[in-house]
């Protein structure tokens, strides 16, 4: 019923585009700072009211968004791992009754470093088109097991932070970031976010995630459980989670002030942050995470991300132990 | 310092809102190297540090006048995501010619990192995932 709900609706959607004039399309290859095809990546058009239309770049990074209404755009393509960082160009007009051709290079979010991202890209392009409908526990609840390919938020949006939030952003960004914890072999970022390899066990009262990070896991407790009074803060928090309907809600706090939060900008943040996590599983493919910070001693309001997953079952999660052979701090030109 | 890096933090400025600066999954690139001072280093290896967080490569580079030897080191990606593009701790032994890309060290000397490594003899770029382009360059 809905298919045929929907056919219906693309039918009227059709005759209506196709009786309207002033209509115009954009096309042309997107490729990498080394000039190879960016194969995968999603271009996105946004019109002056924020409304998106969007496109999947075939394997030779060719893309063609056609039947935008004439006007300004801003063309983008959001990060990938960290081998291509987000672009971004404002102000493209795209005519009626023509095509743009608008070639994008992707800069690097990492300098290109090889093997820093282990070919997210390749990875992501030999998952990307499962199909299949979401599973179920034998309990009926949506099953979260198995191995994601993480991703950031394609379209983040913009942080307000307190001042001296913002005092203590600009320190870190003076010093090339080089504080980030993980270059001391700490724990980076506890709101899973980073575009890396995760690994979810679940059972009907414990999810697990699994990564090759320090400190390698966190423990989501189902089990009704609240969190403790006067919890000592730590680096991952105290996480407990309940189902609301098919979605899985978890609440983490108990959270020390140490991690940098959000891969690319390492936010700050204070032992009062909260994060909110809201799990959905719409297909096999997919995992949709919306996540909220809450913060009032940071951000002005609540900081949103929105990521998805991509189910990756060929994958494994492997050991990686960052204090094994650590030079970061010999070789920083800070001191 | 601050002035160093003043033209990577106008940039990361921006990038507040749209969530992207030269950082590595483990620690800081612009704290270690220098992303506008390229370098081509074409040696022999000598030595591969198959290591977390980072894998190393150890290059000797004879000077093209002097034919005097400087041993290289070259820090990559790390194991995990090596692996991920096909490499394994054995793909480059001591003895073999390559050539790397990548930016130069701030600090210590002849230390280098690499956008690319390619082993002389055959052409072949190692490591590239086909569709971050297989082909040689």
């Amino acid at each position: 019923m809905r298919r045929i709900a929907i056919a219906v609706y693309l039918l009227v959607l059709g005759s209506t585009v196709a009786g309207q004039a002033g209509r115009g399309a954009i096309a042309g290859k997107v490729t990498t700072d080394q000039g190879d095809p960016a194969a995968g990546v999603t271009v996105q058009a946004k019109d002056a009211s924020g409304k998106i239309s969007s496109v999947v770049a075939n394997r030779n990074g060719e893309y063609r968004l056609t039947n935008l209404p004439a006007g300004t755009y801003e063309i983008s393509v959001p990060q990938m791992g960290v081998r291509t960082a987000r672009y971004a160009q404002p102000n493209v007009v795209i005519e009626a009754g023509k095509t743009l051709t608008f070639d994008i290079m992707l800069m690097p979010n990492n300098f290109g470093i090889i093997g820093d991202d282990g070919g997210f890209l390749h990875i992501y392009n030999k998952y990307k088109d499962l199909k299949g409908p979401a599973p179920r526990t034998p309990e009926g609840r949506p099953d979260f097991s198995g191995v994601w390919l993480a991703n950031v938020d394609p379209n983040p949006g913009p942080v307000h932070m307190l001042p001296w939030a913002q005092t203590e952003w600009e320190r870190r960004r003076d010093r090339a970031f080089e504080g980030m914890p993980t270059s001391r072999c700490l724990p980076l970022d506890p709101t899973m976010t980073l575009p890396f390899f995760y690994k979810i066990v679940q059972t009907r009262t414990l999810l697990v995630h699994l990564f090759e990070q320090d400190p390698h896991y966190r423990e989501a407790f189902l089990d009704g459980r609240a969190h403790p009074k006067d919890l000592d803060p730590t680096w991952m928090g105290h996480t407990i989670g309940r189902w609301d309907k098919d979605t899985l809600v978890l609440d983490t706090v108990g959270l020390n002030d140490k991690s940098w939060l959000l891969q690319a900008i390492w936010l700050p943040h204070t032992e009062k942050l909260r994060i909110i996590e809201r799990y959905t599983r719409p297909d096999l493919g997919h995992l949709n995470i919306d996540v909220r910070l809450e913060d009032p001693d940071t951000f002005i309001t609540p900081v949103e991300r929105h990521v998805q997953w991509l189910f990756t079952p060929g994958e494994e999660i492997l050991e990686a132990i960052c204090a094994e052979n650590n030079k970061f701090q010999d070789y920083s030109a800070f001191k | 310092m601050k002035d160093m890096f003043a033209g990577a933090g106008l940039a990361m400025a921006m990038a507040l809102a749209l969530a992207a600066t030269p950082t590595s999954a483990h620690h800081s690139f612009a704290a270690e190297f220098d992303i506008t001072k390229p370098v081509t280093i074409t040696g022999k290896v000598t030595k591969i540090e198959w290591t977390n967080p980072h894998a190393f490569l150890f290059v000797d580079v004879a000077d093209a006048q002097t034919g005097a030897v400087t041993n290289w080191e070259i820090e990559m990606g790390s194991p995990n995501g090596l692996t991920r593009l096909g490499w394994t701790r054995t793909l480059l032994k001591p003895g073999d010619a390559v050539t790397i890309e990548g930016s130069l060290g701030r600090t210590k000397p002849n230390l280098a990192n690499a956008r690319s490594v390619v082993m002389t003899e055959t052409g072949k770029k190692l490591g590239a995932a086909s569709s971050e382009g297989g082909t040689s360059r």
